[in-house]
């Protein structure tokens, strides 16, 4: 009789946990915007073969990324800015047209934002 | 009004130093897992502060952790990421010279944002090995230094490149703010 009360107990725990499985489950990944996923694609791309660094950009004597690499992440960085309701002119005034400055704030609002989706997520559990 | 503004300004000075430099790790791997330590130092005349994670030994950013899917490793300095990121570090060790080391702990006051020590240094370096993904197995020809090159600090490539993959370290940086990228594909 113990024995069939413990199996039937791990059963109902087996069949609820399993259940959980189904529902949504909020993550980073799922929350965030097109904008910042094409930021994230962006910097994964610098790992494709065509655009990882040459060997010239190698012997370059610094770390800082290439101009050539800086613009494949440009048109996301912009896009991320533009959708927080930035507009093109106050982009272009506040960065000079500057690459670095410009996918230095889109980070920053990047950052920002993936630090809000987490706090979302800590406070709807 | 004075005071207001003074205020402010002190608010905004704290906000650009703790976010001077940030370091990021994207393992894009998905065969192997990162370890690996991070180290800054100064760069004005020499070396030192000297500062390396030291606990844990090495730092673990699993095969496929990066920004795409919210696990990168984000440091914004020595001490909001061990609360702020996914992979924290306990302990530092600080060189202030050759001979002078100590091992501080991620919230020691002396190596609190702001601070003398870490005002002066920037994300520099990672001696790293990369194993295969879940397992205890390094693959010895994909791991070694890796930073900012040229560093006569540290006298780390800034690119390794093997049959099994490839590391980088790469920064973005304007007039008061460098961020520092490793990448592994």
């Amino acid at each position: 009789m113990k024995k069939f009360f413990i199996s039937a107990i791990v059963a109902v725990l087996t069949l609820s946990s399993c259940n959980n499985e189904g529902s949504p489950v909020n993550t980073v990944e799922s929350m965030k915007t097109p904008q910042m996923e094409n930021f994230d694609k962006a910097f994964k791309s610098l790992g494709d073969p065509q655009n990882r660094p040459t060997e010239e950009e190698r012997k370059r004597n610094t770390s800082e990324l290439s101009d050539r690499r800086k613009a494949l992440l440009v048109p996301a960085s912009k896009e991320l800015i533009l959708s927080t309701g930035v507009t093109e002119a106050e982009l272009t005034r506040k960065t000079g047209d500057d690459m670095s400055q410009i996918i230095v704030w889109a980070t920053q609002i990047y950052m920002q934002k993936s630090d809000e989706i987490r706090k979302n997520i800590k406070s709807e559990k | 009004m004075k005071k207001i503004f003074a205020l402010l300004s002190l608010c905004l000075m704290s906000y650009a130093y703790a976010q001077h430099s940030i370091m990021i790790v994207n393992n894009f791997s998905t065969t192997f897992d990162f370890q690996g330590n991070l180290s800054a130092h100064n760069y004005s005349g020499s070396c030192y502060p000297y500062v390396t994670s030291s606990t844990p030994t090495m730092i673990t950013v699993p095969a496929d952790s990066h920004t795409s899917n919210g696990k990168e490793l984000a440091y914004k300095n020595f001490k909001d990421q061990f609360t702020g990121s996914l992979y924290p570090t306990t302990n530092w060790t600080v060189q202030t010279s050759p001979t002078s080391s100590t091992i501080r702990a991620w919230n020691h006051p002396s190596i609190a944002p702001g601070g003398v020590i870490s005002y002066n240094v920037k994300w520099a370096s990672s001696q790293f090995q990369m194993y295969y993904a879940g397992t205890s197995i390094p693959e010895p020809s994909f791991g070694g230094l890796i930073g900012e090159s040229p560093d006569p600090c540290t006298g780390a490539p800034g690119y390794i490149s093997t049959s099994y993959g490839d590391a980088e370290w790469f920064n973005i940086t304007t007039a008061n703010i460098t961020y520092s990228y490793l990448q592994v594909y």
